[in-house]
């Protein structure tokens, strides 16, 4: 195939909605992705591969997933009074491989609520940051809420979130067997007053779509599952393959995006094919219709940089989720050698309550919202082994186990306000192997984040003591205090380690401040789609890929003019 | 097996892994580092052991682990002759630590004894464990 309708750049959770949106609607689609793969046979009938075991030298320690930190290195600084960069390596490395991010996620898929798509509106704006209103409301949306739920396999407990947004119909399964230890959790949440729930994951439960029930292995959250019994995104792209008009070529780097001699449209991409070495072809192709980026939010913005499309935004309001973790160390196992990393979710830090209202006064800030606070654990132990000192102490510490086997933790996905100095740029000389500027992160978090995660701790350590841990800590990512001292220890690093990246080709209502339309067509040139993060215009405090894979079934379906 | 070490070196490498994680050696720590510098003298490279067998590498990634095993290469000749520089300490710590807790299959944890020490349960899909 050397000309197709759509080219879809990057095989992840948002690539394989649209490829399956666009074939479903008889169009002929080609997945460019950059990473290897290791998910899918592409012969007929598309079983999937079996590269992925319980394994943690090869996840953890030796990139399987990639990106090779030697071969596509990223750079890191806070602020520009750090000069061109703090550190260079890995940053925010989401899996470079088929599949993207889904692979490598414990698909935690919450929808956003009603709010969250117009924080300006019900919330006011804050000084310093950049919240707007989504030009999509939750209402145009739920219905591919609800298709990209049937297409992954959602797993949930209807009802059990009393803060949920409205549903138009069940979660496709029930959930998943509970961790023992987030029954301990939940309930000391319960007893101050919050709301935990079962979290919606998309794990299979039970035989769903041909792939099976989960069986708790514990390799989750920073693994491929063994027999895919998480379904982000395989199920789509196996659809789409299976309908004959649908190709995925791994190995494929796009490099740039050709526009015809209007230079308002694009007539396809160049992308140089990396099974050649040690100089791959360029090979062009050409598509008759539209271009669609679904690089990730870190990738997408590089792409557009390097060919100056897009507009002076693109990189910009940069999001994270600014995660704080409380951890609580506990007299006995907390049993999370096994389980899905997390079971169990509470939002109750989302919410308007007067105690975050009172906690936003004494910060004069207006509002404070926190985010999803995950309960759960699944450190592997040679991350543990790793976080220990050397000699006899080594060996205390690990029949000890306080950091894992004893460990459980709450993970808060702080909502992280939008600030126009927040931004992926391209690094001015550091280069990947194949001579392309590497990506540049300058992030520093706003205010508000700081004083939510300082509202969260001593609710969460308090949690944790009332659930029967001897003692609790928290630490926040990035790091705030000595960063020099997180350099040497820290085993998050010292940039943010969230990978729920977004926000950096804003969707909107004007060119003068956004850089896609509420199609997510970019302004400059109309048939080029962006679905990925990359569109988010506030980060919400909920892990983004069930949002990221509705809007791009949204505009998949807007694009071939299909209902829902 | 590939052989990297002599006999010598093998002491001297089993001494330094045993500084950082205690009997690390005699879970097979050496055998790991050895089977790592000499990864790439296999085909397919004995990188990442999956479920059916080691994984492929691809031209690029072969680039990028040729680069990272000449440098530990050198991590090893420097720790052998007794002149290691200050990060080279963080290399050793690393691999006793995986040879110590990593899947039997890359040469350390004989017979799964790393984990047995600090009971963590043998995995239910691990990767396939061949003869060397």
């Amino acid at each position: 195939m050397t000309d197709c309708d759509a080219i879809v750049v990057g095989s992840g959770p948002g690539g394989a909605t649209v490829a399956e949106v666009l074939t479903a609607a008889g169009w002929s689609v080609v997945i460019l992705e950059k990473g290897r793969n290791h998910l899918i046979d592409l012969a007929p009938p598309h079983k999937p591969l079996r590269h992925f075991a319980n394994d943690e030298i090869a996840f953890g320690r030796r990139h399987l997933l990639g990106p090779d930190p030697t071969l596509e290195p990223r750079t890191y600084r806070r602020t520009a009074d750090d000069g061109d960069r703090l550190l260079t390596g890995e940053v925010n490395n989401l899996p470079s491989t088929v599949g993207g991010g889904g692979v490598h996620a414990d698909a935690k898929l919450p929808r956003f609520r009603e709010e969250d798509f117009h924080l300006r509106s019900a919330r006011g704006p804050v000084e310093g940051a950049s919240v707007e209103d989504w030009p999509v409301q939750y209402a145009d949306l739920e219905p591919h809420y609800a298709a990209v739920e049937r297409s992954f396999g959602v797993a949930g407990e209807d009802g059990a979130n009393p803060f949920a947004a409205w549903r138009s119909e069940p979660f496709p399964m029930p959930p998943g067997d509970d961790m023992p230890m987030a029954l301990v959790s939940a309930a000391a949440a319960e007893r101050a007053g919050l709301h935990p729930y079962r979290a919606p994951s998309g794990v299979n439960s039970v035989v769903y779509d041909g792939r099976p029930a989960c069986v708790d292995c514990g390799f989750c959250g920073g693994y491929g599952c063994p027999i895919h019994a998480k379904g982000d995104p395989i199920a789509a792209l196996q659809r789409a393959l299976r309908t004959a008009r649908c190709e995925i070529r791994p190995d494929a780097y796009v490099t740039q995006i050709v526009l015809d001699g209007s230079g308002r449209r694009a007539s396809g991409v160049r992308y140089l094919d990396l099974t050649g070495y040690p100089d791959p072809p360029e090979v062009e192709l050409r598509a008759t219709q539209a271009v669609v980026l679904a690089c990730g939010a870190f990738e997408t913005p590089r792409l557009l940089l390097r060919n100056g499309l897009g507009g002076d935004l693109v990189g910009r309001y940069l999001t994270y989720h600014f995660q704080t973790f409380t951890v609580g160390i506990f007299p006995g196992p907390t049993g999370s050698e096994r389980g899905r990393s997390v079971t169990h979710l509470h939002d109750d830090l989302m919410i308007d309550t007067p105690e975050l209202r009172a906690a936003a006064r004494a910060a004069n800030l207006p509002w404070l919202r926190g985010g999803v606070v995950e309960h759960g654990a699944g450190t592997g132990p040679i991350s543990e082994a790793s976080s220990y000192p050397r000699g006899d102490a080594h060996l205390t510490s690990m029949a000890d186990s306080a950091l894992r086997r004893r460990l459980w933790a709450f993970t808060m996905q702080g909502e992280d306000l939008p600030q126009a100095p927040n931004r992926i740029d391209l690094d001015p000389s550091v280069r990947d192997a194949w001579g392309l500027p590497a990506g540049r992160v300058t992030y520093a978090p706003h205010r508000h984040e700081l004083a939510a995660s300082a509202y969260a701790v001593p609710l969460h350590e308090a949690l944790m003591v009332d659930a029967g841990a001897q003692a609790a800590f928290s630490a926040t990512s990035p790091p705030q205090d000595d960063i020099e001292r997180h350099r040497a220890s820290s085993p998050l690093g010292v940039a943010p380690a969230s990978r729920h990246v977004m926000g950096t080709a804003r969707m909107g209502t004007h060119p003068a401040s956004s850089v896609v339309s509420p199609e997510q067509r970019l302004w400059d040139v109309d048939n080029v789609l962006v679905c990925d993060s990359s569109v988010f215009v506030t980060a919400s405090g909920y892990n983004p890929t069930l949002t990221l894979a509705a809007l791009a079934h949204r505009a998949a379906a807007r694009l071939a003019d299909t209902g829902v | 097996m590939a052989v990297w070490f002599d006999d010598e070196e093998r002491t001297q490498v089993a001494a330094a892994l045993d500084k950082e994680v205690p009997g690390a050696a005699a879970l097979g720590a050496v055998d790991y580092v050895e089977r790592l510098l000499t990864a790439l003298d296999h085909d397919p490279p004995r990188v990442w052991a999956g479920p059916d067998g080691w994984i492929a590498l691809g031209p690029w990634e072969r680039q990028a682990w040729t680069e990272r095993i000449d440098e530990l290469r050198a991590v090893y000749r420097r720790v052998i002759d007794g002149a290691p520089a200050p990060d080279d300490r963080r290399v050793l710590h690393a691999h006793a630590c995986e040879a110590t807790y990593g899947d039997p299959a890359y040469g350390g944890n004989r017979a799964s004894a790393g984990w047995q020490r600090i009971e963590f349960p043998e995995p239910l899909f691990p990767p396939a464990r061949g003869k060397p």
